[in-house]
């Protein structure tokens, strides 16, 4: 019982967002012990960022990236032509699926891309208008 | 007059070999205006286009194509022209050889959107900005969507690695 309870009391911090001492303080009761409310309230706020941000990391999302290769490589023939020196983008995207799903053991799965120069030109235009528009928004 | 048809006909076919109905039709109109039999203008075309099919793979020039001809029977001045469309032909040519070269998993297509997390269960308020790309992929003949989501940090680490990568690329061309 003392566990569940503790356990609500420092969700609630958590979910509010509450970060002042004065308002974790108000959510005890009127006569409660008064030093275990204020090392309980030093201790919820020593931890609360921790906390929230592993509540951010552990939100539903959609699969997340945690890591990205690449690797240059020239092809220099194939059956449609003898010899060539084209070179060619391969990007490795390591993916993880909804950490909410998986618990504690995260499925992490690779993909490996091929890009043309072409497609990496038309990427990184995109990219750069992604870019433009964070700065835009960033700047209002 | 009549090879110079022949041969832009077969060009048309080369660089847009998806084309196939059209090439026969045009084959079949060509041997009926000229009062040829289809099937050996067939055999004709089929044997031609060995030599251009040959010369791509092997990237030879225009004089080598011209010379291959010549060897093979044909006139001079049938052979100069035919090695002229090449010249002016091949750069697309090859273009579209290259093309036709082994990609795995070729990236066709990117989307992005991106937008903040107002609040989830854990968390009433959050106001975290993210960012949503989805990739379309062509693993073997179909098409697979990818959605990956990043945080801003990552997608400024991707898009810087992606600069480099250009660079890499420039390069080696």
């Amino acid at each position: 019982q003392l566990v569940s309870a503790l356990h609500n009391l420092t969700r609630h911090v958590v979910y509010r967002g509450l970060t002042r001492a004065e308002d974790i303080l108000s959510l005890f009761p009127e006569n409660f012990h008064q030093n275990l409310k204020n090392l309980l309230t030093k201790i919820i706020l020593e931890n609360i960022s921790a906390w929230r941000n592993e509540a951010q990391a552990s939100q539903i999302s959609l699969p997340r990236l945690v890591d990205m290769d690449w690797r240059v490589d020239i092809k220099t023939s194939s059956d449609s032509i003898i010899r060539m020196a084209v070179p060619t983008c391969l990007l490795q995207l390591k993916i993880q699926e909804d950490a909410a799903l998986c618990g504690n053991n995260p499925v992490v799965s690779a993909l490996t891309v091929e890009l043309s120069k072409e497609t990496l030109d038309t990427m990184l235009e995109g990219l750069g208008r992604i870019r433009d528009q964070l700065s835009a928004v960033a700047n209002k | 007059q009549q090879f110079s048809e022949l041969t832009e006909v077969l060009f048309r076919f080369l660089t847009e070999p998806k084309e196939v109905e059209r090439f026969l039709a045009q084959l079949s109109d060509f041997a009926t205006m000229n009062k040829i039999s289809l099937g050996p203008l067939k055999n004709i075309v089929k044997s031609i286009l060995l030599v251009p099919n040959g010369a791509l793979k092997r990237n030879l020039s225009s004089e080598q194509v011209k010379a291959d001809f010549i060897a093979l029977g044909l006139s001079e001045e049938k052979a100069s022209y035919f090695a002229e469309q090449w010249k002016v032909n091949s750069p697309t040519l090859t273009r579209l050889a290259v093309g036709q070269t082994l990609m795995i998993n070729q990236l066709i297509d990117m989307e992005w959107k991106f937008g903040v997390t107002a609040g989830s269960s854990e968390l009433e308020k959050v106001g975290s900005i993210f960012l949503q790309l989805k990739l379309v992929i062509k693993k073997g003949s179909q098409l697979e969507n990818v959605y990956v989501e990043l945080t801003l940090p990552q997608f400024y680490s991707f898009l810087h690695e992606m600069e480099r990568v250009k660079t890499s690329l420039e390069s080696f061309s």
